[in-house]
């Protein structure tokens, strides 16, 4: 009964989160300036084609009457038109978000994976060489700008030592069936590796950091202790005892990090003209494409709720103290 | 006593009079120069500061507001009483081979209000040669009128002229066959022809294009972004094509005839085909300008709605009736308008008329058309595949034509390099660093060629003082174009004075080029003449004119 009521209550957070969202975005690309008929602008532009452009865009009713026509066709799970592709914005999200979300979640696994390891390592060997050596270079790499770092890898991997091809998700003129063929194959692999390691070196530091502070903190306390004293292995410790518990934060702040991931992911997919959702935000945002860039941003923000969603759950089903009242 | 007092208001009226200048008008408020931001036209950015730099020593204050295109185009285009002055390009196409679309709709005064004319220039002079040149069909006639609209744009000064910007693109020539490639008048080497053309050397028989833009459409009934026309100039067909020489020729018109100066005989060649194997008829050739005036393509229609009518003579022969005479009908209309199978577009239209959207939104799965190239597939902002079509009576020489999409200009050139790509379609960087690359690689060719289109300013002629002709004379005359050619364009550019690039090597008036005086000293003389004057360091109007813009 109890745990029901959390639930609903939480679901009705959720919608109301959701609301509050698509409101603000409805709400900001209007008011920026800029006008989606900029695009039109031709010597052959006649008022006749304005008018029924503007007609078209719905932008020729009022503000008000435009945000009850888009509540009214989200609730139907309609995102409506793009202004710029003159094709279903769902559509167009839909062929682009594979792409963003292999890109994200490939980057992310190798940078967690290396990053719970290597900082459990750096906390257990803390105040050695290694570790005064590693983190002046992970504070380095986490510092960098994608854009440059992406840059760097491309010049050398691929323009000077050729190693690995410089944009796209597969080669030119290359049919691999669907994406599950397309994902599969060598040639996307290739193509994959620039873009996921630049994303990959951007992102490890934080769970790095982060792991290596926990594991410090948790190493301090009571129960490693018992441990050490019942004559358990060093290894036995670090990994089964300590490791297990400064995990914890770690898997949270995986959650988020791809909701911030797809937003960073902006950069990277222009350096690597990869196909993904966060080139198509930017081109929909300057182009003042308002229902492409709504419906990206949606997406987007329904990805980071869900995400955050799974961090709460999934911090109550890994450690039982944590519940929701 | 009243003596006294006459004499003393005489001396005070006197002293009044010789201490206040000489019929001085208010200070010219700060003039507002808009430009587009460094990083998206870094071109445009450096001219505007340089122009800015030697308008400020005529003594006007000039505030350069920087802004994204949407931006600046929303203000210049529907706030139009409410901007002083603002960069702005015209961009090369074929169809702008015709010197009538410019020539006409950026300053007939009938497209003041909601047109291109933005800039609210009104000449009735103007409007009457302008007029008469659409109508002319005897072309040395018609030369003379568009030599005349050059003389009178020179004189009014409506736009201050900056430059034709060249257009560098580059190849691969130990893939191409350099001899294949061909430049075309006013376009440069990207353009239909050449991909027609270009004759494979090896084994890579692809040719692989890049474009920074993500393609919108192809759609044969929408006028989309320029890649979107690369596209669609390959897969559908049009009566008449602007040659590499920037005149019309027959395309999928075997010939065409002017039987008088409203009439138009077009002879359908034989033997063609869809690419769905169906054959092109007379009939397809009448749905396809129908379909444009339709109601269905807005774009389009204005290309259409001078045709009157159509009627089918025989199973090769049509006559075009138009409602005026109209010189430039061949190149904007013929050579405009695709031509696409009634089988595939009659039911989608009878559709659509019962739909909110029209054919602008409507996106073939498998574009049909009977072009040199055959969609093949279209993966979403990453590339186009299109085959060659070996049934085409001008088929392509390679195999394949591939657009790749790529946003990063340095990616493309490291692509062009390492053979990912073979064609750069599109390169918003320093043209310099594409050359210094080809010599640096030694397997790229890289071709220059002056554009149709044209960077300018525009001046306001709404607002005081940019109402006075004299006024934008002395403006335009303060500037050496070869300063905006070397320093903003690092020469690759010609300076301009005229609306028609000297690449229409027919329609171009070099005098008016060439009689263009430009320097401060030019331009401080023609302010002088027209009554401005400098108090202290600022520019004030003639007479008693008032400032009724100021904020």
């Amino acid at each position: 009964m109890f745990q029901l009521k959390a639930a609903v209550g939480r679901i009705l957070q959720l919608g109301l989160v959701l609301w509050a969202v698509v409101t603000i975005l409805f709400l900001m690309f209007r008011l920026m300036p800029g006008n989606p008929m900029a695009a039109y602008i031709d010597p052959t532009f006649t008022e006749e084609q304005q008018l029924a452009l503007m007609a078209q865009f719905g932008l020729d009713k009022p503000l008000w009457e435009q945000y009850f026509i888009y509540l009214a066709n989200l609730v139907q799970g309609e995102l409506g038109q793009s202004f710029r592709y003159r094709e279903p914005v769902a559509e167009r999200i839909l062929a682009l978000l594979p792409n963003t979300l292999i890109l994200t979640f490939t980057s992310l696994i190798i940078a967690y994976v290396f990053g719970v390891l290597a900082g459990a390592y750096l906390a257990w060997r803390r105040g050695s060489a290694v570790e005064q050596a590693a983190i002046p270079v992970v504070l380095t790499t986490r510092a960098m700008p994608e854009f440059w770092l992406g840059m760097v890898l491309l010049a050398i991997f691929s323009f000077w030592l050729g190693w690995f091809p410089a944009g796209g998700t597969r080669s030119a003129g290359t049919d691999h069936g669907n994406l599950l063929g397309l994902y599969t194959s060598a040639d996307f692999l290739s193509h994959l590796a620039l873009p996921a390691l630049t994303l990959a070196i951007y992102s490890q530091g934080l769970p790095l950091l982060l792991m290596r502070s926990n594991m410090l903190d948790v190493m301090k306390e009571d129960f490693v202790t018992m441990a050490r004293i019942k004559g358990l292995s060093n290894w036995t410790v670090v990994v089964r005892h300590a490791a297990r518990n400064a995990l914890l934060p770690v898997m949270t702040s995986f959650a988020i990090a791809v909701g911030y991931q797809l937003q960073g992911n902006v950069v990277v997919e222009s350096v690597f003209s990869w196909p993904g959702l966060g080139r198509e935000l930017v081109n929909a945002v300057s182009a003042s494409d308002y229902p492409l860039a709504q419906g990206a941003f949606l997406m987007i923000a329904i990805v980071v709720i869900l995400m955050n969603l799974i961090a709460d759950l999934l911090y109550a089903l890994l450690d039982p103290r944590v519940t929701h009242v | 006593m009243k003596l006294i007092h006459k004499a003393a208001l005489a001396t005070a009226l006197a002293t009044l009079f010789a201490s206040a200048p000489a019929l001085a008008g208010d200070p010219i408020r700060t003039i507002d120069l808009f430009t587009r931001p460094q990083a998206a036209q870094p071109q445009e950015f450096q001219s505007v500061q340089l122009i800015a730099q030697e308008w400020r020593k005529l003594g006007l204050d000039v505030n350069v507001r920087v802004m994204p295109w949407e931006q600046m185009a929303d203000i210049v285009w529907y706030q139009r009483d409410k901007w002083d002055v603002t960069a702005w390009q015209m961009v090369g196409r074929p169809e702008r081979s015709d010197p009538d679309e410019i020539v006409y709709n950026l300053f007939h005064s009938s497209t003041a209000e909601k047109g291109y004319n933005f800039i609210g220039y009104s000449n009735p002079e103007f409007d009457a040669v302008a007029e008469a040149q659409r109508v002319e069909i005897d072309e040395a006639k018609r030369k003379q009128l568009v030599y005349k609209a050059q003389e009178i744009l020179a004189a009014d000064q409506p736009n201050m002229m900056l430059v034709h910007p060249k257009s560098t693109f580059a190849y691969d020539k130990t893939v191409w066959k350099p001899d294949s490639v061909v430049n075309q008048s006013g376009i440069g080497i990207r353009n239909t022809w050449t991909f027609m053309s270009l004759e494979p050397l090896g084994d890579q028989r692809d040719i692989i294009v890049n474009s920074g833009d993500n393609v919108q459409a192809v759609n044969p009934l929408y006028i989309s972004g320029g890649v979107d026309s690369w596209v669609t100039e390959l897969l559908y067909d049009r009566l008449a094509r602007v040659g590499p020489d920037g005149l019309p020729k027959p395309w999928a018109a075997e010939s065409y005839e002017w039987k008088d100066d409203k009439t138009i005989e077009v002879k359908l060649r034989a033997g063609m085909t869809w690419h769905d194997g169906k054959p092109v008829t007379v009939e397809d050739v009448k749905f396809s300008f129908d379909a444009v005036v339709s109601g269905e393509a807005p774009m389009y229609k204005p290309f259409a709605t001078n045709v009157a009518g159509i009627d089918i003579v025989d199973d090769r022969t049509l006559v075009f009736h138009l409602n005026n005479p109209a010189a430039s009908f061949v190149t904007s209309s013929l050579a405009k308008i695709n031509l696409i199978p009634k089988h595939v577009w009659e039911p989608v239209l009878e559709d659509l008329k019962t739909k909110e959207e029209n054919a602008e939104s409507y996106q073939e799965d498998t574009p049909i058309g009977s072009g040199p190239f055959r969609f093949e597939r279209w993966l979403t902002n990453e590339e186009i595949v299109l085959s060659a079509n070996k049934d085409h009576f001008n088929a392509p020489k390679a195999d394949r034509w591939i657009l790749r999409i790529v946003p990063n200009v340095e990616a493309a050139l490291g692509m062009l390099r390492s053979g990912e790509i073979n064609f750069i379609g599109e390169f918003s960087g320093d043209p310099q660093v594409l050359i210094d690359a080809a010599e640096a690689d030694g397997d790229l060719n890289v071709v220059s060629t002056v554009d149709i289109g044209f960077r300018y300013l525009a001046f306001n002629e709404r607002r005081a003082p940019f109402n006075d002709a004299a006024f934008r004379r002395a403006l335009s005359a303060a500037v050496d174009r070869r300063l905006i050619v070397k320093a903003a364009f690092k020469g690759f550019a010609e300076a301009s004075n005229s609306v028609v690039s000297p690449a229409l090597e027919f329609w171009h008036d070099a005098a008016v080029v060439e009689n263009f005086k430009a320097g401060q000293d030019v331009a401080k003389k023609i302010l002088e003449d027209a009554g401005y004057t400098l108090e202290g360091d600022r520019l004030h109007y003639p007479g008693d004119q008032k400032e009724e813009y100021a904020q």
